[in-house]
């Protein structure tokens, strides 16, 4: 099984090294100009706009750019073009926000997609079946910042409430749990709104795998055994549930650091996305190309450890 | 057990989560409005570094004025005052180049004998030197040597030459080994641009010289330099700036302020690593001295009226900064920068906040805010948001708004007209915009009343040129273009554009038809470009418009000059200097006259203006290059908005240094210079404490 | 299994056609398609119907929901309606485009690994698993930044970057059918390999890939709401309901319809087709139930 994934694993590797040459060569394409002072101010000079473009090697081919970037990557040594610290320190100082708010949004996608799930499991068929169904595609179909918006509208307007950031601001705080439910509320509506495609798709998730589950003969046999419901139900059918929730885990990493832009750019929100997003619009191509590269070695760990994790779960899993 | 343990998690956790979220909503909803003795700055253009050197954006600008000064500044009215200086003069030596001595002392016998006979300057000094005439004048410029030169008639001086080699690289060593080879030559001044090129002066003609250099250059294989002749003058004439600072500054940590300092911030500019935006405002300085720790004098290479602004740039710390690389300051001062400012650094969190504390030892008094607070929001939106949750204490209120604030008891709004405006380039490269009468038709059909109402409720006024209406050099006699389609509709006649069978206008077949492109994110100028579309079809016209994301529109189409029609808008300083937009030599690709306007007698004027420094001349030539611009229509100017500011009612007050030793209180209140002139001396009135007691209150 | 005596569509519909919310969200979907071709027509013919939807008014900016602009007018005084309903065929058109190009790709590469497997598939699935390894989103973002965001633009980038569960799940489909007795028959008969793939796996394989499309319509519609909002979509004065939302959102606090009206039909399109599509899965997998 350790060849095996190790295996992969390489093959990937050397693809992930591929392909992010590849998104390279379509980001340094794009018309702009990466200049740190805009492109349209008067005062600057060509000798000055020249010696920045060598500083960055901007003068050279893109492969041996990619080059330059890459092992400057590797050393730690490349620096945005924008305000000239090392990426990796700009990348750094994003995570604490942007795993607390993955974190806090994979907590609210998991549990409620469970309980939703695990509650139309068991009222299947019924009507209260049919309509969460219904409120799970709903939420799949709304626009996420256009719910943003309803809710700053609403709660600006009635409540003169802060949301934006992470924390509020020239407020005394009266203690510190006051600071803390503070810095909580100024998590929990982005979190929320980044959680809702999740909700839907876990409760969806998890109530066709009980459901497959609880029509297989063990189950009939212990149901007949007269075992409590509530025990098949817990225990058996929920344990092998547990599958799709791991899968689902390891397909919402990547859909919640690249689909938290919107949100985060809504709500001030200081997490990966926006840098990434302010990266694409300033043409920072060292902070573009050290973010696609690290998100997608992060997926593909995440990846790895939910294939392992699968084996652990279901012993009927073979690595192969 | 465990079915417990698993219903637990199943139910449970959702429960906890649901019961959290309440929980913070209501701490959150029940904050009480007491604020802290700060003021919190929405603001959308998060600096990238703070160091008034590298960075040229007004997000970083904005933060920048709280922590770092400048030699001088600019008060109230818009007018240069001192700030780190004491105080400033200036003067200019002009010399004359002569064959011989005898010619020198001549010369210098028949300007003694005219002392006197001017009026607008003095003749400070007089001297020779072997076979110079060295003249020193109260008045920079080229007007007293101009004079002075009239009177040479007898045995005019030698004219010099000053010639420019770029060598891409290595040009010091270059000049070096070539001066070596023709120890003959007389050289009066060299200057380096970076190490990529120099310019060199010399007496007569430098065309024997410039082949001298080229095939110099030619033998030592630098294949890509060119040499070319910059300039012939019959004397030189080198303004001269002497600075008296102030004794009683210190940096924020402890280290007093001299001279040094100002010395090390322009050897900073200048220096390659440094790669500073702001160097070519510092081109034309040929040295810098610092006589004493208090005194720095400044040399010119040519009048430059314009140049003298630049002394507001902030200054930096040498005993910090000096011999330490370029990435280090990346790293450690432009993320926590030392100043000499009213507010020091104390933290940044990257797209979120940046907090300034107060220099308790500021040499003007420390100010009565605890703090400054900005806070980066994504968008207009946000920032609105922001303001009206009380997390930033004033919001620039968009047009369609104003009304609505203006009309609230709860606020306190200012408007003043901003330092820009809005307009239409046509690119004149285009042979649609070359007829002088199509462009004016243009101006007549579209409604900029209509629009200022419209897109801009009213907050602003319709653009008179390219010096705004309350610049003190602008020409106030120019009537905005009228609003009158008939009259469009006859100049597109009379131009030979005649109605086609749809409606549009045809020439030679050709129908009246033309793009215009619009950056993406700017709603005025989205609205603006609609507009034109509609104005322009009811004559006849039809307009496409394109919009594309700002990058894509500047490097794509404005800086390859490829496009027909543009909405855009110029930011300006208060600044006269108008030839990067305006000279035609401006106009190549990526130079900012990119509508290539071209007009001989406003190159003229564009040149003169800059070497001039008596403001009625200012006055006047300025007010002659508005009315030669506006009267060929390149652009179609449109207007002036004004600015809004809106805070909340009394949230702060200002007391302020009278400038006679005691304070005066006031409230908030708009000067030429907008309302966030006074800003360091803002308090919150609750913490109105330790304000002076003997202070003049002005309701 | 054996020789079946409806397609295997004709099944599924039939199935479906017992599902009551699937009708209703199919009938919606149905009225969406009819409002979308007529009005493609009349924005073409610049039939100004029930108003001009590119005619500005500056005397009627702003205004709330009344009798003559029954959703109220933006900030240029033009009707939200008459653009809603001429910027309808644009969201469908991105939707169905998108996917058909994602189709495309995903199943050319799902059937070519599926049926060939071994190391084809081998290397095939890698560069599938690399791909989706990238944040979807800035790419898309980058790509659109590159090419310049016209319709054509974004369809072809969203279809580019969304075939690979597509292509994931032909192949899985693809590695079960190619076991079965009927396509060895077929392999032992000499028949060609093209001919395999499509007369005899694919009209097997066609209700997953069927369902797929349905629910791939909503997520593209979506995506091209997104990337209008960041303001990387399809470009005004042409009207879609994501650049309505986008360009309404910086007077949202003064005129709340230009949100919530196109949002609402957004929302309202994306559960149609979910609906539909979730209806139709379940009439698919109820035949795999019984067999």
């Amino acid at each position: 099984m350790m060849t095996f994934l190790l295996r992969r694993l390489l093959i990937s590797l050397v693809l992930v090294f591929l392909i992010s040459l590849i998104s390279f060569f379509i980001i340094t394409l794009t018309p702009g100009s990466p200049y740190p002072w805009g492109d349209m101010n008067p005062q600057i000079s060509e000798a000055v706009k020249e010696n920045f473009r060598k500083q960055f090697h901007l003068d050279e081919p893109v492969w041996k750019q990619y080059w330059f970037n890459m092992r400057d990557l590797f050393t730690g040594e490349l620096r945005s073009i924008k305000d000239g610290r090392p990426v990796l320190t700009r990348i750094g100082e994003r995570l604490p926000a942007t795993i607390a708010l993955n974190l806090c949004a994979l907590t609210i996608a998991l549990s409620f997609g469970l309980l939703v799930g695990v509650y139309s499991a068991r009222v299947s068929g019924g009507w209260q079946d049919t309509s969460l169904s219904t409120v799970a595609f709903a939420l799949l179909a709304i626009p996420e910042f256009w719910v943003a918006y309803l809710l700053i509208i609403g709660l600006t307007e009635w409540f003169a409430i802060p949301l934006m950031g992470t924390a509020s601001h020239g407020i005394i705080f009266p203690n510190a749990l006051a600071a803390w439910l503070d810095w909580l509320w100024h998590l929990a509506l982005p979190a929320t709104l980044l959680a809702l495609g999740g909700i839907a798709a876990q409760s969806r998730y998890v109530r066709a795998s009980m459901l497959e589950t609880l029509r297989e003969d063990y189950i009939r046999t212990a149901r007949a055994k007269g075992l409590r419901s509530e025990i098949i139900l817990y225990h058996h059918a929920l344990r092998n549930s547990l599958r799709p929730v791991i899968t689902g885990i390891g397909g919402l990493l990547p859909a919640l650091i690249g689909g938290a832009v919107i949100i985060e750019t809504i709500f001030a929100y200081p997490g990966i996305g926006r840098l990434g997003y302010q990266a694409v619009l300033e043409r920072d191509y060292p902070t573009l190309l050290a973010l696609n590269f690290i998100t997608a070695i992060l997926v593909l760990l995440g990846n790895l450890i939910a294939d392992i994790l699968y084996s652990v779960v279901d012993p009927r899993v073979r690595l192969e | 057990m465990l079915a417990a343990v698993v219903r637990f998690f199943v139910y449970g956790i959702p429960l906890l989560l649901l019961a959290l979220l309440v929980a913070s909503f209501l701490t959150v909803s029940s904050f009480s409005t007491d604020r802290k003795n700060e003021l919190t700055i929405g603001s959308i253009g998060e600096p990238t570094k703070l160091n008034p050197i590298q960075s040229a954006e007004s997000g970083a600008s904005e933060v920048e004025n709280f922590i770092f000064e400048g030699l001088l500044q600019y008060n109230e009215n818009l007018e240069i005052t001192t700030l780190l200086a004491k105080s400033y003069s200036l003067s200019q030596t002009s010399t004359f180049y002569f064959s011989d001595a005898t010619a020198a002392t001549a010369a210098l016998a028949a300007v003694e004998s005219a002392r006197g006979s001017w009026s607008e300057w003095t003749l400070l000094n007089a001297r020779t030197d072997d076979a110079r005439l060295l003249l020193d004048f109260t008045l920079p410029g080229l007007g007293a040597s101009d004079k002075v030169l009239a009177l040479f008639t007898a045995q005019p001086p030698l004219p010099l030459t000053t010639l420019r080699v770029s060598t891409g690289g290595k040009a010091r060593a270059t000049l070096a080994q070539f001066l070596k080879l023709s120890s003959d030559l007389a050289v009066e001044r060299t200057w380096f641009d970076y190490d990529s090129a120099f310019e060199i002066t010399v007496i007569n003609d430098g065309a024997a010289l410039r082949e001298k250099l080229k095939s110099f250059l030619r033998d030592t294989g630098v294949s890509e330099a060119t040499a070319e002749i910059l300039e012939t003058r019959p004397y030189l004439a080198e303004p001269l700036v002497r600075f008296q600072l102030r004794d009683d500054v210190r940096w924020h940590d402890g280290t007093p302020f001299t001279s040094r300092d100002v010395a090390f911030t322009y050897r900073s500019i200048m220096d390659e690593t440094v790669a500073s935006p702001r160097k070519p405002s510092f081109d034309l300085i040929q040295k810098l001295e610092t006589p004493g720790p208090h005194e720095v004098l400044v040399t010119y290479r040519k009048p430059f009226s314009p140049a003298l602004t630049s002394w507001m740039i902030g200054l930096l710390p040498a005993h910090l900064l000096e011999d330490k690389p370029a990435k280090w300051w990346d790293d450690n001062f432009n993320r926590r920068p030392i100043g000499t400012g009213p507010f020091k650094f104390a933290s940044w969190k990257t797209n979120e906040s940046l907090r300034l504390l107060r220099n308790e030892d500021y040499f003007e008094g420390a100010p009565w805010l605890e703090g400054v607070v900005f806070r980066y929001l994504p968008d207009p939106i946000a920032l609105r948001l922001a303001f009206m949750t009380r997390q930033a204490d004033y919001w620039g209120v968009d047009p369609w708004a104003v009304s609505s604030f203006v009309n609230d008891p709860r606020f306190q709004v200012f408007q003043y007209p901003s330092n820009s405006y809005s307009y239409i380039g046509w690119n004149l490269r285009d042979p649609l915009f070359q007829d002088l009468r199509v462009r004016t038709a243009f101006a007549h059909a579209v409604n900029v009343p209509q629009m200022i109402k419209y897109i801009l409720y009213g907050n602003g006024v319709q653009s008179t040129g390219i010096f705004l209406p309350h610049f003190w050099f602008a020409n106030p006699d120019i009537a905005p273009v009228s609003y009158d389609p008939a009259t469009a509709a006859r100049l597109l006649d009379e131009a030979g554009w005649a109605p086609g069978p749809d409606g549009i206008r045809v020439k030679d077949g050709k129908p009246l038809t033309f793009t215009l492109i619009v950056n993406q994110g700017n709603e005025v100028r989205k609205d603006i470009a609609t507009l034109v579309q509609d104005n322009l079809r009811s004559i006849g016209v039809e307009v496409k418009v394109e919009i594309y994301e700002w990058s894509v529109f500047i490097t794509r189409f404005i800086n390859k000059l490829e496009f027909q029609a543009t909405v855009l808008g110029w930011s300006t300083g208060i600044d006269y200097d108008a030839y990067q937009v305006w000279h035609s030599s401006q106009t190549n690709p990526e130079q900012l006259n990119f509508v290539g306007y071209k007009n001989p007698r406003v190159d003229a004027l564009l040149e003169k203006i800059r070497q001039e420094y008596d403001p009625e001349k200012i006055h006047a030539m300025a007010g002659e290059i508005q009315k030669l611009i506006f009267e060929d229509q390149p652009y179609l100017f449109l207007f002036v908005p004004n600015a809004t500011a809106v805070i909340w009612k009394d949230s702060f007050r200002i007391c302020r240094p009278d400038g006679k030793g005691g304070f005066v209180d006031t409230p908030v209140e708009v000067t030429k210079a907008g309302w966030t002139y006074y800003i360091q001396w803002f308090y919150r009135p609750e913490f109105a404490g330790p304000l002076p007691k003997n202070r003049e209150v002005r309701p | 299994m054996n020789t079946p005596a409806q397609t295997p569509l004709g099944r599924i519909l039939s199935r479906f056609r017992r599902d009551r919310f699937g009708m209703i969200a199919l009938a919606g979907i149905v009225v969406l398609f009819v409002l979308a071709l007529v009005f493609a027509i009349l924005s073409f013919a610049r039939v100004p119907f029930p108003m001009d939807p590119n005619a500005t008014d500056l005397e009627r900016k702003l205004l709330a929901p009344n009798p003559v602009n029954w959703l109220g007018t933006d900030n240029l005084g033009r009707d939200l309606f008459s653009r809603m309903l001429h910027g309808s065929y644009i969201s469908l058109t991105v939707g169905f485009v998108a996917v058909a190009v994602s189709l495309l790709i995903g199943v050319i590469v799902g059937a070519v690994s599926g049926y060939y497997g071994r190391w084809v598939d081998n290397v095939i699935m890698r560069v599938v698993d690399a791909i989706m390894c990238f944040p979807t989103f800035f790419l898309i973002l980058t790509a659109v930044a590159l090419l310049g965001p016209s319709m054509l633009n974004i369809i072809v980038v969203i279809g580019l970057v969304s075939w690979t569960g597509t292509a994931r799940l032909v192949r899985a489909e693809f590695l079960t059918l190619r076991e079965t007795e009927y396509v060895r028959a077929a392999r032992s008969l000499g028949q060609r390999t093209p001919a395999i793939i499509f007369r005899h796996i694919l009209p097997n394989a066609f209700a997953p890939i069927f369902v797929t499309a349905v629910l791939g319509v909503p997520a593209a519609i979506l995506t091209e709401a997104g990337l209008s909002f960041l303001g990387f979509g399809v470009q005004p004065p042409q009207a879609t309901w994501g650049n309505i939302i986008a360009d309404g959102k910086t007077y949202m606090l003064d005129a709340w319809w230009l949100i919530v009206f196109p949002g609402l039909a957004i929302f309202l399109a994306a559960l149609a087709f979910y609906l539909t599509g979730d209806a139709l899965r379940q009439a698919a997998e109820t035949r795999a139930e019984r067999k």
